[in-house]
């Protein structure tokens, strides 16, 4: 029987150079649709029901992991990719396939080898590919782990800045708003200082007193009162902010 | 070592319990030298204790007037520190008249200055040791001063060093993405099937941007003609990856061409645009990299019409260089901004100044 596969890239012309390749190697395979994205590599393979799908993994809307994810059932995955160096690994591990760009002659005839076995001994494909993905897909940089702010946006003028939480001095709440304090000035942002509290990171950002969250990074001396409160003098800015008695254990090992 | 130029004296920050005491420590012994050494070359006709006595008294006087003068007024420029030194010397001599006279009409029942001749003479002894002191004084702080002025600029110096080179370090490992690479060589071999010419242009904009961005390991300036044309062949590279998804323009006028610029400065941004805004867009977008002169400053902006940034994305280490690049060459002249467009996009701004 002959067998379909679709494949999907966002550049043209690596689409165009893996069907070469393959009408070469295996002629009697049928592309039956080539997809720019992930939304419609998803498409393709709900509706033409290819046994293979080849899936790039960096792609537009959907990536090739989230694509493979969603149709592990459905066919047979091979992954094509130029550099995603964590997800190779754990291809090798779980003799997942996949090919690297450029793709050459050698692996494509080793991959279609092995494709054609697989089709020819059981239908059915593997289940376990979904627990791999999604084993990649969960420790890939800047997916697992804690996610907080980096970017704080600001009304300048006419337009919307972005400064990043590492040029903010401190934080001030202002009524129902906050003020962004920074070595270039200020600027009224609409989070509250508990939301900020909650986003942003807790090893560099410290409350220091209800209203109040100070950049660890940008403190120059701590110094006590005479009334036992805590003093702070920052590295770019002027003012000496104070620490209330409840937040003063944090500095007790500086 | 007291340099040649004078030296800003932040009078505040010298006047601590510490230093107070030390002055009060030094002006007690210059006061007992000077009743000694008035007793003993026979200037005065007085005993040692009653020399020790006025001249304790005037001393510690300029000592506290002088020092509590300076910490009220907190000179800066010479000028006023000389005319605190003159008010305080004048003011000393009066007080400390009057206080010695009071210890010494206590003790001894003697009141200074019976004859016009001596009371004279007192004062006279009196404002030239206490110049001749606060001179000690003045110098000794300076000295201190631009001890400490010294350790601070090397400090700085070797914190600068150390930035620079870390800098560099990171621009070294940031410049080539793997990714980047291998996708663009994945293209360049299926064009030598398809359309040998245009994979040839790709191979010739490639080696472009690699033999630019791996000979610039050390920050040599070179001109913004050269980093555009840089950022064209990467551009150029993009567009044939991602053919109608990326549309660019990049505007440089005629005038500023020759202006030297800091190599591998743009490309981090014109790369960000790309990551996070263009490639993730399924309709893709634009870019633009636009020069500009204004007043006394170059400006650069790249423009994208991509997904811009949410708030809690991370964006490499591509930004943060630029940011520390730019103030380790520029200091607070230079600028790097970075704004939301109305489309939602992102602009990133340069300033430099000009030259």
């Amino acid at each position: 029987m002959s067998y379909k596969a679709v494949v999907a890239d966002d550049e043209e012309e690596l689409r165009k150079y893996l069907k070469s390749m393959l009408s070469e190697i295996w002629p009697e395979l049928i592309i039956c649709g080539e997809a720019r994205n992930g939304k419609e590599a998803l498409d393709l393979v709900e509706s033409k029901r290819p046994q293979i799908a080849f899936l790039d993994i960096r792609m537009p809307g959907l990536s090739g992991m989230e694509v493979a994810k969603r149709i592990a059932g459905l066919c047979r995955i091979v992954f094509v990719t130029a550099f995603d160096q964590y997800a190779i690994e754990a291809f090798e591990r779980e003799a997942v396939d996949y090919l690297l760009k450029p793709v050459s002659r050698e692996r494509l005839l080793q991959t279609v080898q092995r494709l054609k076995n697989q089709l020819e001994a059981s239908t059915d494909p593997p289940a376990r590919l979904a627990e791999v993905v999604e084993q990649v897909l969960s420790r890939l940089p800047g997916k697992g782990g804690a996610d907080f702010l980096r970017w704080i946006r600001t009304q300048h003028k006419d337009s919307i800045r972005l400064i990043p939480v590492e040029e903010v001095d401190y934080f001030k709440a202002e009524d129902k708003y906050t003020l962004v304090i920074t070595k270039e000035g200020e600027s009224l942002i609409r989070k509250s200082i508990k939301e900020l509290t909650q986003e942003l990171d807790p090893g560099q950002f410290w409350q220091i007193h209800r209203g109040m969250i100070v950049n660890v990074c940008k403190i120059d001396k701590v110094s006590r009162s005479l009334t036992g409160r805590g003093m702070l003098k920052l590295k770019e800015r002027p003012e000496v902010l104070t620490v209330s008695r409840s937040y003063l254990h944090l500095f007790k090992e500086m | 070592m007291i340099m040649e130029q004078p030296i800003p004296i932040h009078i505040k920050d010298h006047i601590n319990p510490k230093h107070v005491l030390m002055d009060f420590i030094y002006t007690i012994l210059i006061s007992t030298l000077i009743a000694a050494f008035l007793t003993y070359t026979g200037i005065t006709t007085k005993s040692f204790i009653m020399n020790l006595i006025v001249s304790q008294s005037f001393g510690l006087s300029f000592c506290s007037i002088i020092t509590f003068l300076l910490w009220i007024f907190n000179p800066e420029k010479t000028a006023s520190l000389i005319f605190i030194v003159v008010i305080g010397i004048a003011s000393g001599t009066l007080i400390g008249l009057q206080v010695g006279s009071f210890v010494l009409r206590q003790i001894f029942s003697i009141t200074l200055g019976q004859a016009e001749k001596s009371l004279f003479q007192v004062i006279i002894l009196a404002i030239t040791f206490g110049m001749t002191a606060t001179y000690f004084f003045y110098s000794r702080s300076r000295l201190e001063v631009s001890k400490e002025l010294i350790q601070e600029e090397r400090i700085k110096r070797l914190s600068s060093e150390k930035e620079a080179l870390e800098a560099n370090l990171r621009l070294l490992q940031a410049q080539i993405e793997p990714h980047f690479l291998f996708n663009t060589l994945s293209n360049v071999l299926s064009l030598i099937d398809s359309n040998p010419a245009r994979g040839k242009s790709m191979l010739v904009d490639l080696i472009h941007y690699l033999r630019t961005s791996l000979s610039r390991t050390f920050p040599d300036r070179i001109t913004l003609d050269q980093e555009l044309g840089m950022i064209k062949a990467y551009l150029n590279i993009q567009k044939i990856r991602m053919g109608e998804r990326l549309r660019f323009k990049i505007e440089l006028p005629d005038e500023i061409r020759k202006h030297p610029f800091p190599p591998m400065l743009l490309q981090p941004l014109v790369e960000n645009a790309l990551k996070h805004g263009l490639e993730p867009k399924m309709e893709g977008g634009e870019i633009m990299v636009k020069a500009m002169e204004e007043d006394n400053l170059i400006r650069v902006e790249v423009i994208d019409t991509g997904l811009g940034f949410g708030s809690f994305e991370k964006t490499g280490v591509g930004l943060g260089n630029v940011r520390e690049r730019i103030k380790l060459l520029y200091g607070e002249k230079g600028r790097f901004i970075v704004e939301e467009t109305n489309t939602g996009g992102v602009r990133a701004i340069i300033e430099v100044p000009k030259q």
